[in-house]
């Protein structure tokens, strides 16, 4: 069999960011072809590209041996692709029926849509395809995995031979994954070609023909499951060396300030997001969490600040329970929170710096004098904040969507940092910033634990965690699976660890 | 948890498809009728089933159910028309200038086409700007409001109108379904328990139509059917639903929206020429008294179906109607209210719901209370009747009810 789908020497750029550069792929017709990489590896940019919603800057996309130019989702169909996204694209209040049809009505004088024949193809395709799907069913009533189907037979609907899934595994559970897994053989025994993006290692040893591993921005090898093992599948996605951790005064105190005991969580759905997760952070100790995003680290981090009531277990932080306590009392308590999304959680856009000093600090003095704000002392601080930080800004009465992403950062670690607290809750601090802001933040932060700070370093880039941390707790599907040792763990183990792999 | 939730689902569903059986509504609504003939025959006051109620009852409920079904076209496709009431004034004012001038078919005709224009404006201002929807609403109906009075000063007066008043426009001729109306009418005079009671309610909607009434109420299957059995339809409902998944089949959300928006300003208007030149036949300044707003809540009593807001229209339209005509037959509601509650209260007891068991059988009480104690019923009492109705239906339907999922919402093409 040929290969259906050949992309050479793709490159996309944003501005500062490349995105893809010198993608190469070759799927073969008839195959489930993975693609794995970190978390901003390139994998979503390229499968965007493929389906027509992203164009690319350069190279070359041949489906069927044809080259083609993907414009839009529509060309994409047209030439038979499809894509399964990530989060499903389903009116609740609607039937599968109405749902798989829509956009591609059988219709009477192009008005008139024709349901009987609508419902005869969709059952036809349910039936050879093996998806155990009830057309008349109202999605509202379906679980994720037979929503996730309703989402393949809209693809097949349309007549697709190439289907994308956009980590089609990330929303199942096991048994939804093996029947999901079932469908996708039953799939390529007809005749089709999927192409699987993904970054659990098990999964795709188990499920694919071929494996893409992506790095940086590029697809940097292509094996075949019988010829590789997830080692070193790991050690593609990670890549080269890593700087050596920075030697620091080490200062851990006796005193727990963050506990997690047998933690569980679950969303009003039903999903268990944490399950009996475990975790413990002492005073003057930098406390790594790795793992690839989506496994539970936002809701570890929103139970911390009681923002989420655990559904079993105890939260201790500071020797407060989280679950019961207010946020506002978890935070004068001595917590600091720098949030993984600056715009949306960190700060007030369009309000001046010095108003988005007080934040967090509404009822501490020097920024609060009775039930009023005190502007002065709040316009003062943000000054401090600003030298100390070397936040480039033309002055604390400036609005905070004026300045640039990495300045923002620096200027909420500086909050954050003020009124030494015990506990800091560091999510992705340095994500998006420059080397130089890098710096700054990651030595106020090694000075805050000099100081007998603790803090939990929620972050995706592995430099980062092997530079700061004395320890790095992995969380994999809601638990933490294990606790490495920087000084004595290899950047492979932990990815290895990271994607659910048993041991090392 | 979980296990909760799909068993709220799962009785949901149940009681969907018993509600959707046509004998039990054919049941409900027979078995309503008998409890009313019931009081009638009771108490003497025949004014609820009389031809001139329901006829009156007609009338009011057709410019309701034209603001209703405008805010459904709307709310179908994702956006909120606050502005119905002020399309409505442009519905008004339109059609008594043209009709006026032109006779009332061409006052209709100027209506739809002002509607649709105001219906656009406000498309543009929701789907193209992203202006906050209830902003523009209410700008439309301060602008017509004030447009109203102000086009009605220059161009009345010269004519023979007034400053608030236009002058009289040629009404649209009715008539009288043959054969049938007399029968009915001989049936209603024999005083037949129950069936000269429905004898009467039929008479009054055979008596005296309009082909404009019965043009309208088309509207009612005619905006189901392209709803659920059409192209557009489907479109305009996952507009609505989820505007993300419609854009990434292919499906240009704006158009569709501005053609929904713009035929929901188009039936608003309808709405107010109606006012204007069948209800009455004069354009007058706050004819439309709020009535956009009253279609707004029947879209949400009919659960966002045209055959709700069908349902809603008649409702308010009758306590409209029982309002102008004579006030004991309110009493004689408050009756029939209180057996229908009285009713369910043992329905619920002996299904073992003892809530709603006994919220319904403390409302029979209170009916009951009002019977022995109250001898008239202040008129206010029955003007605010529809909305207390509505906020009755909400409470115990608003679990039920499944407005359009993203209603409301600002959508930017290419969002996620």
């Amino acid at each position: 069999m040929g290969n259906i789908l050949e992309v050479a020497g793709v490159e996309k750029k944003y501005p500062g960011v490349v995105a893809n550069r010198d993608v190469s792929l070759l799927v073969r017709e008839g195959s489930i072809h993975a693609i794995i990489g970190e978390n901003g590896a390139g994998k979503s940019t390229l499968m965007k590209t493929l389906y027509g919603l992203i164009r690319p800057d350069a190279g070359s996309i041949k489906v069927f041996g044809q080259e083609v130019s993907l414009k839009s989702p529509q060309d994409a169909i047209a030439l038979g692709i499809g894509m399964v996204h990530q989060h499903f694209k389903l009116a609740d209040n609607a039937t599968v029926l109405e749902n798989v049809i829509l956009g591609g009505e059988p219709s009477r004088f192009g008005f008139v849509i024709k349901y009987e024949e609508a419902r005869k193809k969709l059952l036809e395709i349910a039936k050879t395809y093996h998806l155990d799907i009830d057309p008349d069913e109202s999605v509202a009533n379906l679980g994720v995995g037979e929503r996730q189907r309703v989402e393949i037979a809209k693809v097949l609907f349309r007549g697709a031979k190439i289907l994308i899934l956009d980590e089609p595994t990330a929303v199942l559970v096991p048994q939804e994954v093996t029947e999901l897994f079932e469908n996708l053989r039953d799939l390529v025994d007809k005749g089709l070609t999927v192409l699987f993006i993904s970054h659990k290692l098990d999964e795709v040893l188990s499920i694919a023909d071929d494996i893409t591993i992506m790095r940086q921005g590029t697809t940097v090898a292509t094996k075949k499951p019988a010829e590789t093992n997830k080692k070193e599948l790991a050690e593609l996605m990670v890549g080269g060396e890593l700087p050596k951790p920075i030697a620091g005064v080490q200062n851990i105190s006796q005193k727990s300030i963050l506990a997690f005991k047998d933690v569980s969580f679950s969303r009003h759905d039903g999903r268990e997001i944490l399950h009996n997760l475990n975790l413990e952070l002492h005073g003057g100790e930098i406390l790594g969490l790795a793992g690839v995003e989506g496994n539970g680290q936002s809701e570890l981090i929103e139970l911390i600040m009681g923002l989420l009531p655990a559904t079993s277990g105890s939260v201790e932080v500071l020797g407060l329970d989280a679950s019961t306590t207010p946020t506002k009392d978890i935070r004068n308590a001595g917590v600091a929170y720098i949030p993984q999304d600056r715009q949306r959680d960190g700060l007030l856009m369009s309000a001046p710096l010095w108003e988005n000093r007080i934040l967090g600090h509404q009822f501490a003095t020097p920024m609060a004098k009775g039930i009023w704000v005190n502007k002065a002392a709040a316009a003062q601080d943000s000054t401090r904040v600003v030298e100390e930080f070397d936040v480039r800004t033309p002055g604390v009465n400036v609005l905070a969507s004026a300045l640039s992403g990495g300045n923002q950062q620096k200027f909420i670690v500086g909050r954050e940092l003020s009124g030494k607290p015990q506990l800091i809750v560091a999510a992705q601090p340095t994500r998006g910033v420059d080397v130089g802001a890098q710096a700054i933040i990651w030595d106020h932060l090694m000075k805050a634990r000099t100081a007998g700070a603790g803090v939990l370093l929620v972050s995706a880039d592995l430099e980062e965690l092997f530079s700061l941390s004395d320890r790095i707790a992995v969380i994999y599907s809601g638990s933490i699976v294990s606790i490495l040792n920087p000084l004595k763990t290899t950047p492979e183990d932990l990815g290895l660890a990271m994607t659910g792999a048993k041991s090392a | 948890m979980a296990t909760e939730s799909k068993v709220h689902v799962k009785s949901i569903g149940k009681a969907k498809i018993l509600f959707k059986s046509p004998a039990r509504i054919t049941l409900l609504i027979a078995g309503l009728f008998f409890i009313l003939a019931l009081v009638e025959s009771l108490t003497g006051a025949t004014d609820i089933s009389s031809p001139g109620t329901s006829g009156a009852t007609l009338r009011f409920a057709i410019p309701l159910l034209m603001a209703g079904l405008g805010g459904l076209w709307a709310e179908r496709a994702g956006v909120i028309n606050i502005g119905l009431e002020g399309m409505m004034i442009v519905g008004t004012w339109t059609a008594a200038w043209f009709g006026y001038l032109h006779g009332p078919l061409m006052g209709f005709v100027a209506a739809a086409i002002f509607g649709l224009a105001s219906g656009f404006f406000h498309a543009i201002l929701t789907v193209k700007i992203g202006i906050d929807q209830a902003v523009s609403g209410l700008a439309i109906n301060l602008i017509a409001a004030g447009g109203a009075r102000y086009l009605s000063g220059v161009f009345f007066p010269p004519v023979g109108g007034d400053r608030t008043v236009s002058p009289p426009v040629d009404s649209f001729p009715t008539f009288t379904i043959p054969v049938i109306a007399p029968i009915l009418e001989s049936i209603d005079a024999q005083n037949i328990f129950f069936i000269s009671n429905l004898a009467g309610i039929l008479h009054g909607l055979t008596k005296d139509v309009s082909l404009v009434t019965i043009a309208l109420l088309l509207l009612v299957p005619l905006t189901s059917w392209i709803l659920w059995r059409s192209k557009f339809g489907l479109r305009m409902r996952f507009s609505g639903e989820n505007p993300m998944a419609a854009e990434s089949l292919g499906i240009n959300v704006y158009r569709i929206r501005y053609v929904a928006i713009s035929v929901s300003g188009m039936l608003a208007s309808l709405g107010g020429a109606y006012l204007a030149l069948v209800a009455s036949s004069v354009y007058r300044e706050g004819q439309t008294a709020g009535r956009g707003f009253i279609g707004l809540a029947t879209v949400i009593f009919g659960n966002w179906k045209p055959g709700g807001v069908f349902a809603g229209s008649i409702l308010f339209g009758f306590t409209d109607a029982l309002r102008v005509r004579q006030s004991e037959s309110v009493m004689s509601l408050i009756m029939v209210a209180g057996i229908v509650a009285l009713v369910l209260s043992i329905f619920y007891s002996i299904n073992r719901r003892w809530k709603p068991g006994l919220i319904s059988g403390s409302l029979a009480l209170v009916a009951w209370w009002i019977h022995q104690r109250v001898d008239v019923i202040p008129q206010e009492f029955v003007t605010v009747f529809p909305n207390f109705a509505t906020l009755i239906v909400l409470t115990f339907l608003a679990q039920r009810l499944t407005p359009p999922a993203m209603a409301g919402m600002p959508y930017r093409r290419g969002s996620e």
